[in-house]
C-alpha cells in the first residue's frame, strides 16, 4: 500500500462516521485549544514586555558607586563612597570601543532646597526639584516629550522646565515664545545664606511634575554649594552613569567587569532574566492544564479506535484473507488515529487563535481605556507553537493508536471472518 | 512427482483445534489432488472439515501435521510473510456474505488487492473496469456496495477474486447469501471464468445443486475424503 492509499483509505473511514469521528477529535481539540490560548498568551505577554524593555535599551548598563562601609563614628555623616565615577572614569569608558556612549547623572537630592525664580518678578517663585533623567522610563507611563526646545539640556547654564511648573510661576504664554526666557534657580540653606544661578530656558517637558532638567556640570555646582565643597566632583564622582554598550553581549560583560571593581551595577538584563523565568514556570503550569486534557483525549481515542475495530473485525478478516500484511493493518489504523488527534489540533489551533484575536481586542481596549501606553499582541503565536500544536494532535492519535492498532494486527482471519 | 498437471497435494494432513478441554479434530488426514483449471466443489455435512481445508489450503490456517503444497509453495512451513505474499498475489477469496468494503466503490473493492500490492491508482481503475466488464457490472463502477443487489455484489467480489491474476480462487459457501436465481447466475458466471481463465476454483458448498456445476466433487465426513466424484456433463448442458 502506499502513503496515499492508506490516507485515502483511513480518511474514507473516518468520514462513514463523520459524528463519532468529530466528537472523538473534539477531545483533542480542547487539550490543543488550551495549550495555544494560554502560551500564545505567555509568549504574547512576555513579548509586549520585552517590548517595553527593548524601547529602553537593554544593552544599558547603570553604574552606582559604592558607599563605603558605615562605622558607629560616620553613621550620621553622608557617607564616603569606596569608588567614585570621576570625570577621568567617564572619560575612560567613552574612550573604549564597545562602548556607544557614557550620561554622567547627579541627584540633586529632594532635601536641597531650591526654587524657581523668574529675575525682576518676586511673586513668580515655586519650589522645584532636579529631575536626574536616569535613562530608564517607567514601561507604564507615557514618557514625557518636549513641547518645545529640547527635552534635556545640552550646555551648562540650560534648563529645560514641565509645562506645569511654568504655569505655576505664570507663564502661561505658547510654550515655543518662553524659549530663551531668563529662570534663576534660588537656593538656601538652612543656616541662611543663600544662592541664586541664572539659566536660560531652553526646552519645556510635558512631564507632569515640578522638576527642571540641568546639566550634570550644573546640578554638581548646585551641590557643591550645599554642601560647601567646591571640589565635591574631584572626591564625590556623580552619582550614575548610564553606560549603553554596543550590544547586549557586552553590557553582560560590563555588568560583571564593573561589579568587580566595586561599583554597584544594573542592566535591565538582568531584570528581564528573572522575568522570564518566572514566565517558564506559568507557561509550563498553563500548558499542563493543556497536557491534562490532552491525556483525557487520547483515551478517548483509543476508546473510538478499540470500538471502530470491533465494529470491523469482519472487514479487518477480509483485508487479511486477501493480503493485507500485520503491517498494512497496524499502519492503518494507527493513521485513522493520528488523523483524528491532527484534525482535532488544527481545529484546536484555529480555535485558539481565533480566541486570542478577540481576547487581545478587549485587552487593548481596556488599556486604552486605563490609559496605559501599551500596545502590542498579547496572544501572539509563534511559529513554533504551530508546530507544537499540530505536532501534538498528531502525536497524541498516534500514540492513542498504538494498542488498538496492534490488536487489529494480531486478528486471526479465520475468527475475524465469522466475527458477526 | 506431476506437479506439471496439480496445483495442490495434500498428504496426510491433519489439523486438530483444542475446544476447552476437548481436542476436535477438523482434519484427520487429508490426501487430496487437485489438478490446474478444474473446478471443484467441496461438500459435506457441517463439521466435516470443508471449510478447514479451504482455509489451510488458503494459507489462512496452518495444519497440525502434514504438508499441503499450492504451486511450489508448501504452506505448512512457509513464514508468515510467505504466506501473505501468497494471499495476496496468487489466491482469491470469495465469501458467503460478500465482504465488500462498504466505503469504496465497486472498482475500489476490485482493486483491493492491487493496492495492497501497491499498484498506481490509474493501472488499478483500468484494471478493475476491466474485470467488472467481464462479470457485466461494467456499469457499475462508481457505485457503492449498498447500491448494488446482492447478486451484483458477489460479482464484484469475484471481480476482485480474479484481480491479482491468481491461480487459485477458493470460495466459501458463495451462493449462501443468494436467492436460487441469482445463485445460478453467479454459478454459471464462476463455470465460464475457470473455462476462460484456466484459473482453478475450489468451492466449499453444503447445496448439491451448487456443487452439481463442479468438474469434481470431494465429499468430506469427520475430517477425512469419503469419496470424489467426477461430474460428467454434455457442452450443451453447461450453456
Amino acid at each position: 500500500m502506499t502513503f496515499g492509499d492508506i490516507l485515502r483509505t483511513a480518511w474514507s473511514n473516518l468520514t462513514r462516521r463523520k459524528v463519532r469521528t468529530s466528537l472523538t477529535s473534539l477531545g483533542v481539540t480542547v487539550g490543543i485549544f488550551t495549550i495555544v490560548v494560554m502560551l500564545s498568551l505567555g509568549v504574547g505577554v512576555q513579548r509586549v514586555i520585552q517590548q517595553q524593555f527593548d524601547a529602553i535599551g537593554l544593552e544599558n548598563v547603570v553604574v552606582q558607586p559604592r558607599d563605603a562601609e558605615r562605622n558607629p563614628y560616620t553613621r550620621y555623616v553622608r557617607p564616603e563612597r569606596e569608588v567614585v565615577i570621576s570625570p577621568a572614569k567617564i572619560a575612560e569608558w567613552q574612550q573604549r570601543p564597545d562602548i556607544v556612549s557614557v550620561t554622567p547623572i547627579v541627584d540633586v537630592n529632594e532635601s536641597i532646597s531650591k526654587r524657581l525664580v523668574l529675575p525682576g518678578d518676586a511673586t513668580a517663585t515655586i519650589a522645584v526639584g532636579v529631575d536626574p533623567g536616569v535613562g530608564i522610563n517607567n514601561p507604564f507611563e507615557t514618557p514625557p516629550t518636549a513641547l518645545a526646545g529640547v527635552l534635556r539640556p545640552t550646555k551648562d547654564g540650560e534648563i529645560v522646565i514641565s509645562q506645569r511648573a511654568l504655569r505655576r510661576l505664570g507663564l502661561t504664554a505658547e510654550v515655543n515664545n518662553l524659549i530663551g526666557q531668563e529662570v534663576q534657580l534660588v537656593m538656601e540653606t538652612p543656616r541662611g545664606e543663600s544662592q541664586s544661578f541664572d539659566y536660560t530656558l531652553v526646552g519645556v517637558s510635558s512631564a507632569d511634575n515640578n522638576l527642571v532638567a540641568l546639566t550634570p556640570n550644573d546640578s554638581i555646582a548646585l551641590k557643591a554649594w550645599w554642601f560647601n565643597e567646591p571640589d565635591l566632583l574631584a572626591t564625590e564622582g556623580y552619582d550614575y552613569a548610564l553606560i549603553r554598550a554596543k550590544d547586549l553581549n557586552v553590557a553582560r560583560q560590563l555588568t560583571n567587569e564593573l561589579r568587580t571593581q566595586r561599583f554597584r551595577v544594573q542592566s535591565v538584563e538582568t531584570v528581564l532574566e528573572l522575568a522570564s523565568k518566572i514566565f517558564l514556570v506559568i507557561n509550563i503550569m498553563l500548558g499542563s492544564v493543556g497536557g491534562l486534557a490532552l491525556f483525557v483525549a487520547t483515551i478517548g481515542i483509543m476508546n473510538t479506535m478499540i470500538m471502530a475495530i470491533y465494529e470491523r473485525t469482519r472487514e479487518i478478516g477480509t483485508l487479511k484473507a486477501i493480503g493485507a500484511s500485520r503491517g498494512n493493518i497496524r499502519t492503518l489504523f494507527m493513521t485513522e488515529a493520528g488523523m483524528i488527534g491532527f484534525f482535532g489540533g488544527v481545529v484546536g489551533l484555529l480555535g485558539g487563535w481565533g480566541t486570542g484575536r478577540i481576547l487581545n481586542r478587549f485587552a487593548l481596549a481596556y488599556l486604552e481605556q486605563e490609559q496605559v501606553p501599551i500596545r502590542g499582541d498579547f496572544f501572539y503565536i509563534p511559529p513554533w507553537l504551530i508546530a507544537l500544536a499540530l505536532g501534538f494532535g498528531l502525536v497524541v492519535g498516534i500514540i492513542a493508536g498504538l494498542y488498538p492498532a496492534a490488536r487489529a494486527a494480531r486478528l486471526d482471519p479465520i475468527k475475524a471472518l465469522r466475527h458477526e | 512427482m506431476g506437479q506439471a498437471s496439480s496445483l495442490i497435494r495434500t498428504t496426510n494432513l491433519q489439523r486438530t483445534y483444542q475446544m476447552g478441554k476437548n481436542t476436535v479434530q477438523a482434519l484427520a488426514g487429508v490426501d487430496l489432488e487437485i489438478e490446474r483449471g478444474t473446478f471443484v466443489a467441496l461438500v459435506g455435512p457441517s463439521g466435516s472439515g470443508k471449510s478447514t481445508l479451504l482455509n489451510v489450503i488458503g494459507g489462512l490456517d496452518r495444519p497440525s501435521s502434514g504438508e499441503v503444497w499450492v504451486d511450489d509453495l508448501e504452506l505448512g512451513r512457509a513464514p508468515d510473510k510467505k504466506l501473505v505474499s501468497f494471499r495476496r498475489d496468487r489466491v482469491g477469496f470469495i465469501f458467503q456474505s460478500f465482504n465488500l468494503l462498504p466505503t469504496n466503490q465497486a472498482w475500489e473493492n476490485v482493486a483491493l488487492p492491487l493496492m495492497l500490492a501497491g499498484r498506481g491508482r490509474s493501472e488499478r481503475r483500468k484494471r478493475a473496469e476491466h474485470l467488472l466488464d467481464q462479470v457485466g457490472l461494467g456499469d457499475r463502477a462508481d457505485h457503492r456496495p449498498a447500491e448494488l443487489s446482492g447478486g451484483q455484489q458477489q460479482r464484484v467480489a469475484i471481480a476482485r477474486a480474479l484481480a491479482n491474476d491468481p491461480v487459485l480462487i477458493l470460495a466459501d459457501e458463495p451462493t449462501g447469501n443468494l436467492d436460487s436465481r441469482t445463485g445460478r447466475d453467479v454459478l454459471l458466471l464462476m463455470q465460464r471464468l475457470v473455462r476462460e481463465q484456466q484459473v482453478t476454483l475450489l468451492m466449499v458448498t453444503h447445496d448439491m445443486n451448487a456443487a452439481s456445476y463442479a468438474d469434481r466433487i470431494v465429499h468430506m465426513r469427520d475430517g477425512v475424503i469419503e469419496q470424489i466424484e467426477i461430474v460428467e456433463r454434455t457442452a450443451e448442458a453447461v450453456a
